[in-house]
């Protein structure tokens, strides 16, 4: 009797092709960044740039043609695989579905490593400090310069300068904001770039139409104003305070709106860096005297433990007459179904001082690669691809994203549409005047101490001055230490 | 009948001597998978955290490392703000413990003396629940409860009642958070003192009330001392659990204001997650091992074992 491997040779040997081809595509699929909606296996590129899963250049969710006009070799490192180390953020689901372009366009394989911020803050920072070299490309943030300084960032300007792998003409570094490029250059620590900007959230005034209809006020264009409009509702309104804002500590909290006022009354951060931090001049504790008497006098009780979500819910459940606030993060929540003001919230500019200059602060996540990383030049591909205009368009048009660092996107039609002409005006005129916050290679430590301060001079436990005097001696014991 | 070989007697003699190594180690040889994972899991990341607290930056290859010697230690207990924070950990370790033994004490004798089983159950349920919330919950929703524009607490408090409500988290942001911890872990000192209670002969309780002895006399004097080592063993896990918070303490208040709420943990967290200064966060983590192991021997020495395993 014949046994059934040797009657039915050819069916086996089908039967464990397939059988492994679906295994390693479904292991690949686990974490791989491919489309949704295809599970994953089976989408490594071929050699002709195509989609491997079979699928056309039509499949794809952004046409090859849109990269047609790079004069860059874009199949170099065909066949190769990047590893990308990102936190749970808006900016990794809005780009994922446009993944499977990249993989056809370049041959590339993407592999994510996606982790809850902290895990991923501690992963990232030993991945670079031990040299590991795991991530080709991972997020960045107020680290960079302590990276940087570390030798742990690789400087991506040797890529610009390949011809092989960079296009001006194509990828329109200037139509970056400024403020997105002077970040991604260590905010203005570093003549390099340490990598490049993918999101930028910057600093708006939220009202209630309502309020102000009642009670006659004018949108606020100065900061006297904005007190004056919420004495004006908090006096008036039983169950409303005048103006709800960041008294948490942490260098995304308190500080993020004081360092507004500050610059905008002319003082500065680090005067003498890194000798003399500024926090103990008049005009820093002028800011702060004004900012901890805002809160203290028109703002909820114990405004000194708001973070920004409860900033956001205080107005969302209308409990406020106005907040200053990142339009990116707020604009979508305070218009929602779930908003009680969805139908009365307006959006404007951050005041300004007295005769003084718009200049909101913003904040970008970057993408960047470490000295150790094994596939640097396809990771600066990628960030490239990432980045450009075509890819940068569709993730804020096409895609879930709201939060584009091109000036050519928040000016398309398309995404104006999506957004509304208030935020996209407002935002836009916000983003291009924009400063972000230097965050040196201690900016995190001497950051920490400073919004500790600032928490405690709100929480009335010492005066503002004071309280800025003491985190100019945190601070620049930080760096003398 | 063939004579053994030399190679077969060798072998014999060899398996012989093994069996012997086993035999006279047994004990030994049956410990050891849990030696090898006790090791792995505490005795490894232990030295792990003392050599990263005595390196400059983190690195796995200890030849490269630089080392600083006691530097980062004298970091922590200087701009670290590691004394502050041991101060305010022990402040709530000793006012929680306190509380929550006293309370969890009163509640086990109040549903002790309960007559109805229906309402004995009843009660037992409604006294363990606190427990089952998880710390991130119990900080999140404690934080919505609190606040003050939008929290039902203050709401109560200044509609239901003649006083004008605190903001809990800048103005008492110590004391809500002792009085939090108070309401999730009361229950398991309950739980604990209950089952103490229930095990307390009732000649022996019986005897005292009829030699005339009140009720507060019969706790003092009686019942109490019988449960010594069930208030000593639960007192000892509480002690030890509470240098551990850390969830509820930073969920609500981060620390904060300023570091009014400052533990340990916390502080240790801050410096590793925010300040990214490694090896300072592992000098405080070392200080606090060996603070509390002390305090926990201090207190066996003091009130010792006696009764507990019995």
């Amino acid at each position: 009797m014949a046994d059934d491997s040797s009657r039915y040779p050819q069916k086996r040997r089908k039967f464990l092709k397939a059988t492994s081809v679906g295994l390693l595509g479904g292991l690949a699929g686990c974490t791989r960044g491919g489309s949704g909606g295809d599970g994953g296996g089976g989408n490594g590129s071929s050699g002709d740039g195509s989609s491997g899963d079979g699928s056309s250049e039509e499949d794809l969710p952004i046409p090859l043609s849109e990269y047609d006009s790079a004069d860059i070799d874009w199949q170099q490192f065909e066949g190769d695989t990047i590893n990308i180390g990102a936190v749970q953020h808006p900016w990794v689901s809005a780009i994922k579905p446009a993944i499977p372009t990249f993989e056809a366009l370049t041959g590339i394989d993407v592999q994510w490593n996606i982790l809850p911020e902290n895990q991923f803050r501690t992963k990232r920072q030993t991945d670079a400090s031990t040299g590991a070299g795991q991530f080709d490309v991972f997020f960045m943030d107020q680290v960079v310069n302590q990276f940087r300084e570390e030798g742990w960032l690789q400087p991506l300007d040797p890529y610009f300068n390949d011809g092989s792998l960079y296009d001006e003409s194509f990828y329109k570094p200037n139509d970056l904001f400024e403020s997105s490029r002077w970040q991604a250059h260590g905010g203005g620590y570093s003549d390099q770039w340490t990598g490049l900007p993918i999101t930028v959230e910057v600093q708006t005034q939220f009202y209630r139409q309502d309020l102000y209809d009642k009670h006659g006020l004018e949108v606020a264009e100065t900061w006297q104003q904005h007190r004056e409009n919420a004495k004006v509702i908090h006096e008036e309104e039983s169950d409303i305070v005048g103006t709800a804002g960041r008294g948490q500590k942490g260098y995304g909290m308190n500080i993020y709106i004081l360092n507004t006022l500050l610059r905008q009354t002319g003082s500065k951060l680090w005067t003498d860096f890194p000798n003399d931090s500024g926090l103990d001049t008049d005009g820093v504790a002028k800011a702060a005297e004004y900012y901890t008497s805002l809160l203290q006098d028109y703002g909820p009780d114990g405004a000194s433990t708001q973070t920004w979500s409860d900033v956001l819910a205080t107005m969302q459940e209308g409990r406020t007459g106005h907040i200053v606030a990142d339009a990116n993060m707020f604009w979508g929540g305070l218009t929602n179904d779930e908003s009680s003001v969805k139908d009365t919230v307006q959006i404007a500019k951050v005041p300004k001082p007295e005769g003084g200059e718009l200049n909101p602060n913003a904040f970008n996540w970057q993408i960047s690669t470490s000295t150790n990383a094994s596939n640097s030049e396809q990771a600066f591909l990628f960030m490239l691809w990432a980045t450009s205009p075509p890819t940068d368009l569709w993730i804020n048009t096409e895609s879930s994203g709201v939060f584009s660092v091109r000036e050519s996107t928040w000016e398309n039609d398309d995404y104006i549409s999506k957004v509304g002409e208030d935020y996209a005006s407002v935002s836009l005129e916000s983003l291009k005047v924009a400063s972000p916050d230097p965050f040196d290679r201690k900016y995190p430590e001497w950051g920490q101490r400073y919004s500790e301060e600032l928490q405690r001079a709100i929480a009335g436990q010492k005066e503002a001055a004071k309280a800025m005097r003491d985190a100019a001696s945190a601070a620049e014991d930080i760096y003398s230490g | 009948m063939s004579t053994p070989t030399q190679t077969e007697t060798t072998n014999t003699e060899g398996l012989a001597r093994v069996r012997d190594l086993w035999n006279d180690y047994l004990p030994y040889w049956f410990m050891a998978p849990m030696v090898l994972v006790m090791v792995s899991i505490t005795f490894f990341p232990g030295a792990y955290d003392l050599y990263l607290s005595l390196i400059a930056e983190p690195t796995l290859n200890v030849f490269a490392a630089e080392f600083v010697g006691l530097e980062n230690y004298r970091t922590a207990f200087t701009r670290g703000g590691a004394f502050h924070s041991f101060v305010i950990t022990v402040t709530v370790v000793v006012s929680a413990l306190l509380l929550e033994s006293v309370l969890g004490f009163f509640l086990a004798a109040f549903v002790a003396g309960v007559e109805s089983t229906r309402m004995k159950s009843f009660y037992r349920v409604l006294f363990i629940l606190p427990m089952a919330v998880a710390p991130v919950s119990l900080a999140t929703i404690g934080r919505l409860m609190l606040n003050t524009e939008i929290g039902i607490i203050p709401y109560v408090i200044n509609t239901a009642t003649p006083f004008t409500s605190p903001a809990f988290l800048s103005d008492l942001p110590l004391l809500t958070v002792i009085l939090l911890d108070t309401w999730n872990w009361t229950p398991f000192m309950f739980i604990i003192f209950y089952a103490g209670l229930s095990s307390v002969p009732d000649t022996l309780v019986e005897a005292s009330r009829v030699d005339g002895a009140p009720l507060w006399r019969r706790y003092v004097h009686v019942i109490i001392p019988y449960m010594k080592p069930v208030v000593f063993v639960a007192a000892l896990i509480r002690l030890i659990d509470l240098f551990r918070t850390f969830g509820v303490v930073y969920g609500l208040t981060q620390g904060g204001p300023g570091t009014a709420t400052q533990l340990v943990s916390i502080n240790i967290y801050e410096q590793m997650f925010i300040n990214n200064q490694v090896g300072v966060a592992a000098a405080i983590a070392v200080v606090y091992l060996v603070f509390v192991i002390a305090i926990a021997n201090i207190v066996i020495a003091k009130v010792g074992f006696e009764g507990v395993w019995d």
